[in-house]
């Protein structure tokens, strides 16, 4: 591994690395659909603090994959070199059901206060204005999962076309795909779900994670160059302030190296803004 | 699954789909872009199969282009799109919206729950609690129970039986055992789950050869087998091809340029332009074209350009 070059990162390497930090060494972790970026979190964490954290790749089922590269599409075989066993992906499903799924990352469409994403479409059930893809298995392992990362590429408030600001983060989803850590009336608990929730947000401008009083976001880190007030601007609801908002860690030249390594076609920056992608952040 | 103990399931194309009734529930085999069973997904829209259910996992461009075709009136999928590389998927997302296609949303795990039901021949099979998620408003079969050994709350799903599977797979032998290579997806659970099934094969082999090769499938669960090489087109078939990145890149993009296009450059053109899989090979880009995508395991920088190359 040459750590020549890595002199700056940029924004997708920051949000791997913040990713990778919330699993746990021996954590299980699955991840399925359209996911370049949890996949390269996932692989840096394997090689760097969890070695030996247990990973089926995706909906191949590979167990422990070390790919030389990630792919564009989340089901190609390259997630499967140097997996083994290949598993049958019903059986990561009941290990789900059975309560023995530490992690995975989940992103939505809209993502509300407490947590709730949707994935499956913008306006009613009766009029829909955008049908999205669907939410793939998040709607029942968010529910059994012990916990979840929930990330956003598109921490940001569009201008629509009607000149309206159009969030990301909003005060409250169209259509909950996957519950979050409470619904508008009742908590996890209340609900009788087995998981505990998301418990960590990683965005392109800052981590969050959860008021334990009111299950509302509490923003925790800025990533460098971000303020508060950025944060506010392009969030649709009220998070909580942290008492020690601090600047979010930043990567070591190590894991910048290992994350080229991991993915060198660089999947993991499909989505983000040009600007966003343009921007250097030093060490 | 329905036993079908023939032991002659060699099928031309069109016959073997000119089986599948409208109206069908069908669960497609593969998953997003990996091993679609593509060519009888357009000679189903061929012969202008219609008002059928699909039941499956996360998919792409096979449950679009049967949206578009005509074929879909409820897709019950967990997932319909083309990911971060290409997005949402048109003719999908068009149609809901449009309301000549009703969403039926679902999850892996329902899906999982509910074939596995049919299989063990139950008509329900419970499940950890799922709640507080919208999905089940599109789902008010699934309903909860308390359990009566332990007092804890569970969901029921009820059992879907397939009319048909449709798959894609490695070999097959003349009597309809079925070599598959990892990744499996969930093709054995759908086949098994499922009371008649479709298999095109890239190849046809003896059954001495299947003998020594070993099936995956057992004959008896396989209604149907055609040979179809690069029957998966433009998905990929690992390990023979990796996945036609630039035909998808193609696709979506006229489809995302409305219905009247879409129809006119796409289907017309490589649904119904093409009176059989061979002409549609050739349309593609013949065996030059094709041959490039069994390159992918000639090394790593073979395969990043297979999969990365300029669009």
């Amino acid at each position: 591994m040459s750590i020549k070059g890595t002199d700056y990162y940029t924004i997708d390497e920051l949000m791997a690395v913040c990713m990778a930090r919330t699993i746990k060494n021996g954590d299980t972790i699955f991840n399925g659909v359209a996911v370049p970026l949890p996949f390269t979190a996932i692989m840096l964490a394997f090689k760097t603090h969890a070695p030996e954290s247990i990973f089926w790749s995706g909906l191949l089922a590979g167990l422990n994959p070390d790919p030389p590269f990630l792919p564009p599409t989340s089901g190609d075989s390259v997630m499967l070199h140097r997996a083994n066993p290949i598993l049958h992906l019903h059986q990561i499903f009941d290990l789900a059901m059975r309560g023995e799924l530490d992690r995975i990352f989940f992103s939505g469409a809209q993502i509300d206060k407490y947590g709730n994403l949707n994935n499956t479409l913008i306006g009613t059930l009766d009029n829909i204005k955008i049908k999205l893809p669907g939410g793939a298995g998040s709607s029942h392992i968010g529910c059994f999962a012990k916990n979840y990362t929930i990330w956003s590429i598109r921490h940001d408030a569009k201008v629509s076309s009607k000149g309206q600001r159009v969030f990301t983060f909003v005060e409250s989803v169209d259509f909950v795909t996957t519950v979050g850590r409470r619904t508008s009336t009742r908590n996890r608990d209340e609900l009788g779900l087995m998981g505990g929730g998301p418990d960590c947000v990683v965005t392109n401008l800052c981590t969050f994670d959860f008021d334990p009083l009111t299950d509302v976001m509490r923003l925790k880190t800025l990533h460098p160059g971000v303020t508060v007030e950025e944060v506010l601007e392009n969030t649709g609801f009220e998070p909580v302030l942290s008492d020690t908002i601090v600047e979010t860690p930043p990567p070591t030249k190590e894991e910048i190296a290992l994350i080229r390594e991991i993915d060198p076609m660089n999947t993991r920056k499909v989505g983000f803004s040009r600007s966003a992608l343009e921007k250097r952040y030093d060490f | 699954m329905g036993i079908h103990s023939s032991k002659d399931k060699v099928c031309s194309l069109s016959k073997a789909v000119s089986r599948i009734e409208d109206g069908s529930i069908i669960a497609v085999g593969g998953n997003l872009s990996a091993r679609e069973p593509m060519a009888i997904i357009r000679e189903m829209i061929r012969q202008g199969k219609c008002n059928m259910h699909s039941i499956g996992g996360a998919h792409g461009v096979d449950i679009d282009l049967l949206c578009a075709g005509g074929v879909l009136r409820r897709v019950q999928n967990s997932y319909v799109g083309f990911e971060a590389d290409f997005g949402l998927a048109p003719n999908y997302r068009r149609m809901v919206q449009q309301k000549k296609v009703i969403p039926k949303d679902t999850d892996c795990v329902a899906v999982l729950m509910q074939l596995r039901a049919s299989v063990y021949g139950l008509p329900f099979m419970p499940m950890k609690l799922v709640t507080g998620t919208n999905i089940l408003d599109l789902h008010p079969e699934y309903i909860v129970m308390t359990c009566p050994y332990t007092g804890e709350k569970l969901s029921l799903l009820p059992a879907v039986k397939p009319d048909w599977a449709i798959i894609h797979a490695h070999k097959s032998d003349p009597k309809g055992n079925i070599k598959l290579h990892p990744p499996y997806f969930a093709d054995l659970l759908a086949i098994e789950a499922s009371q008649n099934s479709i298999v095109s094969v890239e190849e046809i082999v003896s059954e001495e050869e299947m003998d020594k090769i070993g099936a995956t499938v057992p004959y008896y669960e396989v209604t149907a087998v055609v040979e179809l090489p690069f029957g998966a087109h433009p998905t990929s078939c690992y390990p023979d091809y990796t996945y036609d990145r630039k035909h998808l890149a193609e696709y979506v993009k006229l489809a995302n340029r409305g219905e009247d296009v879409f129809r006119k450059e796409y289907l017309e053109k490589y649904v119904f332009g093409v009176k059989s899989h061979d002409e549609y090979l050739e349309l593609v880009g013949g065996h030059d074209a094709l041959e490039e995508l069994t390159k992918w395991n000639q090394g790593t920088e073979k395969w990043c350009e297979l999969l990365g190359r300029n669009l």
